[in-house]
């Protein structure tokens, strides 16, 4: 065990002294995280470190604790130890500018991890956002095709509760226009409040008499308060219900039946994704030719960036086993009070 | 223990208005308020509340024509017995805030401290406790209901501690606490949504059938009350007549019997008038091997049948009525069990002292810091209350839970009368307060207008409220 200790610790500073020459093997990934503060943030990195280090690379980072100028330090910092690539989960997706121009100043390639900032030079990788909605709406489509339909959507002052709508929409629109499908209720939450949508819920429901065939709520705390409003009328597990995000508490609703669909943005599949084209990039492969690229240009500024966007995962009855054997929940967590899907037997 | 008697113009009972004489001129109106010492204030939130419910009914059934009182979903049995549902747990709170900005304090901090009581006592339901004793283990939701009703008490008597002995100001110590208690409710569940809570401890939030009391019950509850009313009364003239106090002319007291009466009848016929949703009596009828009746399919009867196969609404079928529920009853019995304690205990009547003149109240012999450790505790062990009724309703608990409901309390509190330079305020008042509330939430809601718009109409009515019983004040005088 010493031994190996060793063993890495010397391949560690050889690597670090010869990561500037051209012919040295091991390549430098380094990561420049905005914070840790939130949970999944330690997640994505355990993931990135484990594939870089597989891939007998080394792996450095620094943490700039919710700090727009600390993460500028960081960078100069990370840039002074050469490494091949810089990737970066900025704070601030304008303030970060300047730093990644150093970065390309130094001839480092630059990986926009998740938080878009707008440089034509980075790779940006992230989840298709408006694809959340798209999923959500198609899976409830397809639990009841035609109908009432209500929508929980999330606080009117954050984008994402629009993107979402805007998603949902391309998907139903022919449907509503056909007059299969009628929108019965729409209200924004305040503040992503379970206990808000709940009681919004309840007011759908009493308009309507009961008459809602199904819901498409914007992420899994809002369809806790819908799965609990419904379940008051006797109607939990009769009215198809959408969420997002994954929550344990949900993929329980999903396996228990109350909820249809969670839709889950596997985090881990986001670190692997980034850094293997890391890897690949440090090697010299170009941006454009690296799997997954497309062309996006859906920022604020509209700058066309080379982007790699992840499909989110619905997690659905059929594919709860998945989200188990993925580490995201365990058996127990996921099966708490039944053993009727295939997953939980 | 010293009993001092302050000034009575801010208790209860008598009112002074009573021990003039009767003025000769004096209006019917006058007259009438003077003879029953009804509360001129009170009366006049309840036309405010009963005005904001008929404007909801008008104009839902403007939009669609509904079975309401005056056409529109809004004054249905089923809109109001939900209304008093989704109220408790804001009233509950607000109770324990009268008292709390009578003494002259205030409490910011009781959003946050509700997530984090919730949270916290989930994770030891779902986390902790199922798995060692089993799912639907009855020891889990006592042991859930005790430890939500401690923690609250603990939290509270050190915001009380720290407001009273180590002499920080009460706004300064309760903003940290809500920002401290939901980052602490945040780490405590990292931020998920922990659920399902315990079967049994769902009751408490009102959206299972076994948490609706019946008809047969919520008549006998309603006939004890209307019996305790009178009681009331009539021990009150005893009481008087001992004291050698004015007494109201009979036909007052009848009256007061009589209105009382009349507003529990009332309020328990409609909840008895609320069928249990189709749904649940389906299930009902499966569980309990219950056989479905054929019948004639209907598309407005609240009964169900069956029309060959199918399960249906119809006229006369398979039904149950739902009658009181757990919630609205447990925000009914801190109502009457604050009103008590702030109008008939020593502690109460310290508390209003303090609120009037804390200087004197202190010189008079009462300890004013131990005072205010327990009413921040009270405040506490009703929060733990509130938490019990949100995350059962919700069936889950999340730190979203509770955040901003601070702002809900305080606004309920203040419309329902209680006034910010302390020693004035009832706790009657507060429950309307949070029932007008709630009311235009809902009402707006029920309307499908945008939540900005019910946001703006609340702090419109915050205002107005204030406004108004200033000037009804300023004329008093």
């Amino acid at each position: 065990m010493k031994n190996l200790v060793k063993a890495v610790m010397l391949g560690a500073l050889a690597a670090t002294a010869m990561s500037g020459l051209a012919e040295a093997k091991g390549k430098t990934i380094a990561v420049s995280w905005k914070t840790f503060q939130e949970e999944r943030w330690k997640g994505d990195e355990a993931t990135i470190k484990a594939v870089v280090e597989a891939a007998g690379d080394k792996y450095i980072s620094a943490d700039a604790q919710g700090s727009a100028q600390k993460q500028a330090a960081d960078i100069e910092g990370l840039i002074a130890q050469k490494p091949d690539v810089i990737m970066v989960v900025a704070f601030d997706s304008d303030a970060i500018l300047p730093s990644i121009k150093k970065i390309s100043d130094a001839g480092i390639k630059s990986i926009a991890y998740d938080v878009q900032f707008e440089d034509p030079k980075a790779l940006y990788i992230t989840f298709d956002n408006v694809g959340v909605g798209r999923i959500m709406a198609k899976e409830i489509l397809k639990a009841k095709p035609e109908g009432n339909y209500a929508f929980i959507k999330g606080d009117k002052g954050d984008p994402n509760a629009t993107f979402l709508f805007q998603g949902q929409m391309e998907v139903l629109g022919a449907a509503i226009k056909a007059g299969k499908i009628k929108n019965v209720c729409e209200t924004f939450t305040d503040g992503w409040k379970p206990d808000n949508a709940q009681k919004n819920m309840e007011q759908c429901l009493t308009s309507t008499k009961n008459k809602v065939d199904a819901v498409v709520s914007e992420n899994d705390g809002m369809a806790s308060g819908v799965v609990a409003a419904l379940k008051a009328q006797g109607l939990a597990g009769k009215v198809p219900v959408s969420g997002q995000d994954g929550d344990l508490a949900a993929i329980n609703r999903v396996a228990l039946g109350t909820q249809t669909v969670s839709v889950w943005k596997d985090t881990a599949q986001l670190g692997k994704t980034a850094a293997e084209a890391a890897i690949a990039m440090a090697e010299g492969t170009a941006m454009d030719k690296i799997a997954g690229v497309a062309k996006f240009n859906g920022g604020k500024k509209k700058v066309e960036m080379n982007t790699i966007l992840l499909a989110p995962t619905p997690i659905t009855v059929a594919n709860i086993g998945d989200a188990i054997k993925a580490g995201h929940i365990t058996k127990d967590q996921a099966c708490a009070g039944t053993k009727d899907v295939a997953a939980c037997k | 223990m010293p009993r001092i008697k302050f000034s009575e113009a801010t208790l209860s009972t008598p009112s002074p208005a009573s021990q003039t004489p009767a003025l000769e001129h004096e209006s019917v109106v006058t007259k009438f308020f003077r003879a029953t010492e009804i509360d001129a204030r009170m009366l006049g939130m309840i036309a405010a509340l009963l005005l904001v419910w008929a404007i909801f009914d008008v104009w839902s059934g403007i939009i669609s024509h509904d079975d309401g009182l005056l056409g529109g979903a809004f004054l249905t049995p089923r809109n109001l017995w939900t209304l008093l549902v989704q109220t408790s747990s804001i009233a509950v709170m607000s109770t324990g805030m009268v008292l709390l900005i009578v003494m002259r304090q205030i409490d910011l901090s009781v959003g946050s401290m509700l997530s984090l009581i919730a949270v916290g006592t989930a994770v030891l339901q779902v986390y902790q406790l199922a798995p060692a004793l089993g799912v639907g283990h009855p020891a889990i939701w006592v042991l859930g209901v005790a430890a939500c009703l401690a923690l609250g008490t603990l939290i509270g008597a050190f915001n009380g501690f720290l407001v009273a002995y180590a002499k920080i100001p009460a706004f300064i110590v309760t903003l940290g606490g809500l920002i401290a208690y939901s980052g602490i409710a945040f780490l405590l569940a990292k931020g998920e949504t922990v659920a399902p809570m315990d079967q049994t401890f769902e009751v408490f939030g009102g959206g299972i059938q076994a948490s609706w009391l019946g008809p047969f019950w919520s008549w006998i509850l309603a006939a004890a009350a209307c019996c305790t009313i009178a009681y009331a009364v009539v021990n009150g003239r005893r009481q008087r007549i001992r004291f050698n106090f004015p007494l109201r002319p009979v036909w007052a007291e009848a009256f007061l019997i009589a209105i009382g009466s009349f507003a529990v009848l009332g309020t328990t016929w409609v909840m008895n008038s609320y069928p249990w949703p189709q749904g649940v009596m389906e299930d009902y009828a499966k569980t309990h091997n219950l056989v479905i009746p054929a019948g004639v399919e209907n598309r407005d009867g609240s009964a169900i049948c069956m029309a060959g196969e199918q399960v249906v609404h119809c006229l006369n079928g398979l039904m149950h009525y739902t009658g009181f529920s757990l919630p609205a009853l447990i925000a009914i019995g801190v109502c009457l069990g604050m009103t008590f304690i702030a109008t008939r205990t020593s502690f109460g009547r310290y508390v209003y002292a303090t609120g009037g003149n804390p200087e004197a109240a202190e010189l008079a012999g009462i300890n004013t810091k131990w005072l205010t450790v327990k009413v921040f505790a009270l405040m506490g062990f009703l929060v733990g209350v509130s938490s019990i009724i949100s995350s059962a309703r919700l069936n889950a608990a999340t730190n979203a839970l509770g955040q901003t409901n601070e702002l809900y309390v305080i606004a309920a509190t203040v419309i329902g009368g209680t006034s910010l330079a302390g020693g004035v305020g009832t706790i009657y008042g507060a429950m309307i307060g949070a029932l007008v509330m709630q009311s235009i939430v809902s009402g707006m809601s029920l309307l499908n207008l945008p939540a900005a718009s019910q946001n703006m109409v609340v702090g419109g009515v915050l205002v107005l409220a204030v406004y108004l019983d200033q000037q009804y004040r300023r004329r008093l005088k």
